[in-house]
C-alpha cells in the first residue's frame, strides 16, 4: 500500500505542476491585463511602468519567471516557505494571505460537509426503506427543490429572512473561533446550512438510489434468511455497501470546496479562498491567482488519493495497484 | 429583434427610475428635502462603513497611492503644506494653509515658493514628535525615488529642480528643496507652474517621518505603517515598534483585505487646523463582499453608510420614492468626464469631419438614460467638467447641440459629406474603413446598457462597429496600448487630480503623454511621423493631426487664476472644435446613501468621496 501511496503522491506533484503551467500560460503569457500598467497609476511614465514590472518580476522571460515561481515554492522566498511571492494588490506576502483565508474555507467546507452528511445520508436511508411512502415522496421533493435552488438565491433568502426580518442571525461576516466561540458558531451556521442543502439533496438522492439497489442483492436476501434483525441487515449489509460511492463523492466534493465556495463566501462575506481567487482574477493579482491554483490542485488531487485509499479499504475487491 | 425590444423596455424602466431619483435628489446634494429631520451634528460616535474592496492602487502607501477613496482617508491622516476645506462644491476646491502658516506668494518670477510651518503639529504615537520641514522634504525624496513608483510623480518631475524620479534611494536629497530650519521649506522650480499650489495639496507631499518610512523601500510597502500627522491615526498605530526596521510589524487597524479602522490621534491639536471639524471619534471601514448586504445594513442601521460603492439602482429608486428616505440620498459633482475615444491614427477617425459627425449624431440623452439618468450626472458638452474651469464654461457651450441632446442626424450627415470617406456624398460613410470597426467597451452596466445607443447612433452615418466587451482593467489596458490601434472605445473616463484644468489637459492631449503602454492620450493628439515611428505604428497617410502642446503649456505658465482659467477655456473650445478627440457624454455625480444615524453628511470635493472628517453620527459606539 505504501508504494502505491508514494507513487500516487509523485503523480500529485506532476498534476499540480501541469496545472500551474497551464495557469501560468493563461495569466502570464496571455494576460487580459498588464499588471505593471494597472499598478503604475492613472498617468504613468514609461519608467514607472518599467519599475513596477521589475518589482513584480515581470521583466524576466516567462520561462524564467515560471522557473523562479517553482523554485520559490520548494525552497521558499523572502517571506519564508513555501515561497508564493507577494500580492500586487495588498503588497503583503501571499503566503500569509493564503493561510489566513484557507482556514476560513476549511471551516466552511468541513462544517458544511458535516451538515450535509448528517442530513443527506439519514434522509436517503429512510427514503429507501420507506420507499413510496409520503415521507419518501416529500423528502425527495424537498431534495429536488434544494438541488434546483441556486446557492446565491438560498443564501440571499436566508439572510433576508433570518437576519433582515427575524433578527435571529448576526448576518454576514466572520468571527474567529478564538475570539468568541458563540459568535463564531452564530456566523457559521447559516453558511454551513445554505451550502450543505444543495449537497445534502444530492447525497440523499444518491444514498436512496444506491440503497434501493443494494437491498435487492442476493446477499441481502441471504442475510434476511439467516434471521438477522432487519436493522442489522439494513445498516451492516445494505448501508455499508451502498455508501462506498458516497465516499468517492465526498472526497471530490470536499476537494473542490477547499478550493473555495465562491458564492457562499461572497454572500456571507467569509473571506475564504474562493472569493479571494475571483477578486484576484479581476484585480490582476496574479501571484494570488497562482497560489489559489496550487492549493486547489493540491486539495483535489490529495482528496482523490485519500478517496482511492479509503475506497480500497472499504471494498476488499479493490486492490492497491 | 426581441433583444432590441427588451433593451428598449429596460431603458424605459431605467428612465422612469432615473426621473424619480432625480426628482427626489432635487438640485444637488445635500440631501434633498422632506423626510426625517436630522438631529444637530455632534461630536462623538463612530462612522461605521463598509466597502466591497479597497481597491488601492499602491497598497495605501501615500507616496504612490492614486485612488480617490484613499485621498479622502489621507485627508484625516496626512497633513500637507496646503489643503482644502474637505467640503462640497467650490469652497472645497479652495486652497488653504494646513501645515503652512499661510499661503505663500511665489517669488523670483514664480520660481521660488517659501513656506513657514506651524510649530505645534505633531506626529501620532509612537513618534510623538513635531512635524518639521524635513518631513516634507523627505516626502518629496520618496516621490523622487524610482523604486517607490510615485504614481503622480509627473507633477513634480522636471518642475522642482533636481526631481526626475530616478533617484535610487529616498535618502537622496532633492537639490531644489531647502530646509534652512525646522519651520521653513523652500522650493525652487525650473519653470513657472501656475498650479503648483494644488500640487502641494496632493497627499504624497504630506509629512512622512523618515525614521519609519525609510524601512519600506518598495512601492506600496509604507501603507501598513503609515504614521499620521492628521486628526486621526490607524488604530494600533501607537503599538508600532519603531526601534528598528525588523521590529516594525503592520499596524493592526489596517488589513487591506479586511478592514481599516481609524481612531483619534491623541497628539492632534485642533487649534492648528482650520480645515477639519473631526466630528466622529472613530472611522470603521470593513470589507464586505456582499454589496446588497452593505446597503441592507445601512438601511437597518448596522452601518451609517457605504464607503465608495454605488448603491444598486433598485435601492436608489426605492429611497427616491419613499418620503421618509429620500433625504438620505446625497448627490454631488464627481468632477469626472466620461467620453468616447476616437483614435486619430485609425481610419476613418483620421478625418476631422468624421469625428465631428460622430459628435453631432450621438444620442447623448439615450446614453444618459442608460446610465440611470440625471442621478448619474449631466450630459457633457465639452471636455472639462465646469467646476474644473471655475464654472466659466458650462453645459450651455455645446458645439454639437441637438434637439433634446438626441443627436442631429441631418447635421451629422452634412459633416460626413465633407469627409473623404463619403464618396457618393450622401452623408453616410461608404468606405471600407467605416465597417467592422473594433469598439472596446466594459462588460458591465451601465456601459453595456449604453452600447446599443452608441451603435445605432453611429449606424446613422454609416459607421459600423463590432463591440468587444471586457472587464474594466482589460478594457483600459487594451485601449492604453498604442500598438493595439483601437479605433473607438466607450469605456474611458477621467477625473481631476486637483481642481485645475492642467490635470485634464496635459495627460490627455499632449504629445509627451503618448507612451507605448499606459497611454491616456487615446486620440493620439499631437502624433507625428517621428512619434509614430518611435511607437512602431503606421502614421495615417496625409493626416494632419493637430498638436495642442503649445496651447496647454502656455496656459500652464500663467499664475493668475482668472487668466489661467480663461486660457484653459480656450483650450477646451479648441479641442472640441478643431481637434475633436472625443465625444464627451457625461459629467458624473457621486451618489451616496446614508442611514438617519448620519446627522451631518459632507462631501469632499477634492477626493470626490464622502468627507470623513466632516461627517457626524448619532451612534455612541467607540473604537478602543
Amino acid at each position: 500500500m505504501w508504494r502505491y501511496i508514494v507513487r500516487r503522491l509523485i503523480w500529485v506533484v506532476v498534476v499540480v505542476l501541469i496545472i500551474t503551467a497551464f495557469t501560468y500560460v493563461i495569466f502570464f503569457v496571455m494576460p487580459p491585463t498588464d499588471p505593471a500598467v494597472q499598478f503604475a497609476g492613472k498617468n504613468p511614465t514609461p519608467e514607472q511602468i518599467a519599475e513596477v514590472r521589475r518589482q513584480f518580476g515581470l521583466d524576466k522571460p516567462v520561462l524564467a519567471q515560471y522557473g523562479l515561481f517553482l523554485k520559490h515554492i520548494f525552497t521558499g522566498d523572502d517571506y519564508g516557505w513555501p515561497g508564493l511571492g507577494f500580492s500586487f494588490v495588498t503588497r503583503s506576502p501571499v503566503k500569509d494571505l493564503l493561510f489566513d483565508r484557507i482556514w476560513v474555507t476549511v471551516q466552511l467546507a468541513i462544517g458544511a460537509a458535516f451538515v450535509w452528511l448528517c442530513i443527506g445520508i439519514p434522509v436517503g436511508i429512510i427514503s429507501a426503506i420507506k420507499r413510496g411512502s409520503l415521507l419518501d415522496r416529500s423528502s425527495m421533493l424537498l431534495a429536488l427543490f434544494f438541488v434546483s435552488a441556486p446557492v446565491f438565491w438560498l443564501g440571499l433568502m436566508a439572510l433576508w429572512l433570518f437576519w433582515y426580518k427575524l433578527h435571529i442571525s448576526p448576518g454576514t461576516g466572520y468571527v474567529p473561533i478564538t475570539q468568541n466561540f458563540g459568535s463564531w458558531l452564530n456566523h457559521m451556521i447559516m453558511p454551513w446550512i445554505v451550502l450543505a442543502l444543495l449537497y445534502a439533496a444530492f447525497y440523499a438522492r444518491m444514498t436512496r438510489g444506491n440503497l434501493i439497489e443494494t437491498m435487492g442483492q442476493d446477499y441481502i436476501r441471504t442475510a434476511r434468511v439467516k434471521g438477522l434483525p432487519e436493522w442489522k441487515v439494513i445498516l451492516k449489509h445494505g448501508v455499508r455497501a451502498s455508501l462506498t460511492p458516497v465516499v468517492t463523492l465526498i472526497g471530490l466534493d470536499l476537494g473542490a470546496l477547499l478550493g473555495g465556495a465562491v458564492i457562499t463566501e461572497t454572500i456571507f462575506n467569509l473571506q475564504g479562498i474562493g472569493q479571494w481567487a475571483v477578486n484576484s482574477v479581476f484585480q490582476g493579482d496574479l501571484p494570488a491567482v497562482l497560489a489559489v491554483t496550487v492549493i486547489v490542485a493540491l486539495a483535489v488531487t490529495l482528496m482523490n488519493l485519500i478517496v482511492d485509499v479509503v475506497y480500497a479499504y472499504l471494498d476488499p475487491r479493490v486492490r492497491y495497484t | 429583434m426581441m433583444g432590441k425590444r427588451r433593451q428598449r423596455l429596460r431603458l424605459v424602466g431605467l428612465a422612469l427610475a432615473v426621473a424619480m431619483v432625480a426628482a427626489a435628489c432635487g438640485g444637488g446634494d445635500e440631501g434633498g428635502g422632506g423626510g426625517q429631520q436630522a438631529p444637530a451634528a455632534q461630536k462623538g460616535g463612530v462612522l461605521r462603513t463598509a466597502t466591497t474592496s479597497f481597491g488601492f492602487t499602491n497598497g495605501f502607501d501615500v507616496t504612490g497611492e492614486y485612488l480617490g477613496s484613499a485621498f479622502t482617508l489621507y485627508g484625516a491622516l496626512v497633513r500637507t503644506l496646503v489643503t482644502y476645506k474637505h467640503v462640497a462644491g467650490a469652497p472645497g476646491n479652495e486652497l488653504l494653509p494646513d501645515l503652512a502658516t499661510e499661503m505663500p506668494q511665489p517669488t523670483d518670477n514664480g520660481l521660488t515658493y517659501t513656506f513657514k510651518l506651524k510649530p505645534n503639529v505633531k506626529f501620532a504615537p509612537p513618534l510623538d514628535r513635531a512635524v518639521t520641514s524635513k518631513d516634507i522634504a523627505y516626502a518629496f525624496q520618496r516621490i523622487n525615488t524610482q523604486p517607490l513608483a510615485a504614481q503622480y510623480g509627473v507633477y513634480y518631475f522636471g518642475v522642482i529642480e533636481g526631481m526626475d524620479g530616478k533617484a535610487k534611494s529616498a535618502a537622496t536629497k532633492v537639490s531644489g528643496i531647502e530646509t534652512p530650519d525646522d519651520q521653513t521649506i523652500v522650493f525652487h522650480l525650473t519653470k513657472a507652474t501656475g498650479d503648483f499650489g494644488f500640487r502641494l495639496a496632493m497627499p504624497a507631499t504630506g509629512a512622512i517621518p523618515e525614521e519609519v518610512a525609510s524601512c519600506h523601500k518598495k512601492a506600496g510597502d509604507y501603507g501598513r505603517y503609515l504614521i499620521s500627522s492628521g486628526p486621526y491615526m490607524i488604530q494600533g498605530s501607537d503599538q508600532l515598534d519603531v526601534s528598528s526596521c525588523d521590529a516594525q510589524k503592520p499596524i493592526s487597524g489596517f488589513d487591506p483585505s479586511k478592514k481599516l479602522y481609524l481612531v483619534r490621534n491623541p497628539n492632534y491639536d485642533q487649534a492648528t487646523d482650520t480645515t477639519r471639524t473631526n466630528y466622529v471619534d472613530g472611522i470603521k471601514i470593513d470589507v464586505n463582499t456582499n454589496l446588497d448586504d452593505i446597503f441592507n445594513k445601512v438601511e437597518q442601521g448596522a452601518l451609517d453608510t457605504s464607503f465608495t460603492d454605488d448603491a444598486p439602482p433598485t435601492l436608489l429608486q426605492r429611497y427616491a420614492t419613499d418620503a421618509t428616505k429620500k433625504n438620505l440620498i446625497h448627490q454631488n459633482d464627481g468632477d469626472r468626464t466620461w467620453y468616447i475615444t476616437m483614435n486619430w491614427a485609425t481610419p476613418p477617425f483620421d478625418d476631422l469631419n468624421v469625428r465631428k459627425a460622430v459628435n453631432q449624431v450621438m444620442d447623448k440623452q439615450g446614453m444618459l438614460q442608460a446610465w440611470g439618468g440625471t442621478v448619474a450626472g449631466e450630459i457633457a458638452t465639452h471636455i472639462m467638467p465646469p467646476a474644473v474651469l471655475n464654472d466659466q464654461l458650462k453645459a450651455d457651450y455645446n458645439p454639437y447641440a441637438s434637439e433634446g441632446n438626441r443627436g442631429d442626424e441631418a447635421k451629422a450627415k452634412e459633416l460626413m459629406k465633407q469627409s473623404k470617406y463619403d464618396t457618393d456624398k450622401d452623408g453616410v460613410c461608404d468606405a471600407k474603413a467605416c465597417s467592422s470597426l473594433v469598439m472596446i467597451n466594459r462588460n458591465v452596466a451601465p456601459w453595456t446598457n449604453m452600447e446599443p445607443v452608441v451603435v445605432s447612433s453611429l449606424e446613422k452615418i454609416g459607421i459600423k462597429v463590432k463591440a468587444r466587451e471586457l472587464d474594466s482593467s482589460a478594457a483600459y489596458t487594451t485601449i492604453q496600448t498604442v500598438k493595439n490601434m483601437i479605433p473607438i472605445a466607450l469605456n474611458a473616463g477621467w477625473g481631476k487630480d486637483y481642481p485645475d484644468a492642467y490635470s485634464f489637459a496635459a495627460p490627455l492631449f499632449t504629445k509627451e503623454a503618448i507612451i507605448p503602454t499606459g497611454n491616456t492620450n487615446y486620440g493620439l493628439v499631437g502624433l507625428d511621423q517621428a512619434k509614430a515611428g518611435e511607437l512602431g505604428i503606421k502614421f495615417p497617410a496625409g493626416a494632419q493631426i493637430p498638436n495642442v502642446d503649445a496651447d496647454i503649456n502656455g496656459c500652464q505658465e500663467k499664475t493668475d487664476v482668472n487668466e489661467r482659467v480663461t486660457c484653459f477655456v480656450d483650450v477646451d473650445k479648441k479641442l472640441m472644435e478643431t481637434v475633436v478627440p472625443w465625444v464627451p457624454y457625461l459629467w458624473n455625480k457621486v451618489v451616496v446613501i446614508t442611514n438617519p444615524s448620519v446627522t451631518k453628511y459632507e462631501f469632499d470635493q477634492f477626493s470626490t468621496e464622502m468627507s470623513i472628517t466632516e461627517m457626524a453620527v448619532s451612534n455612541k459606539e467607540t473604537l478602543s
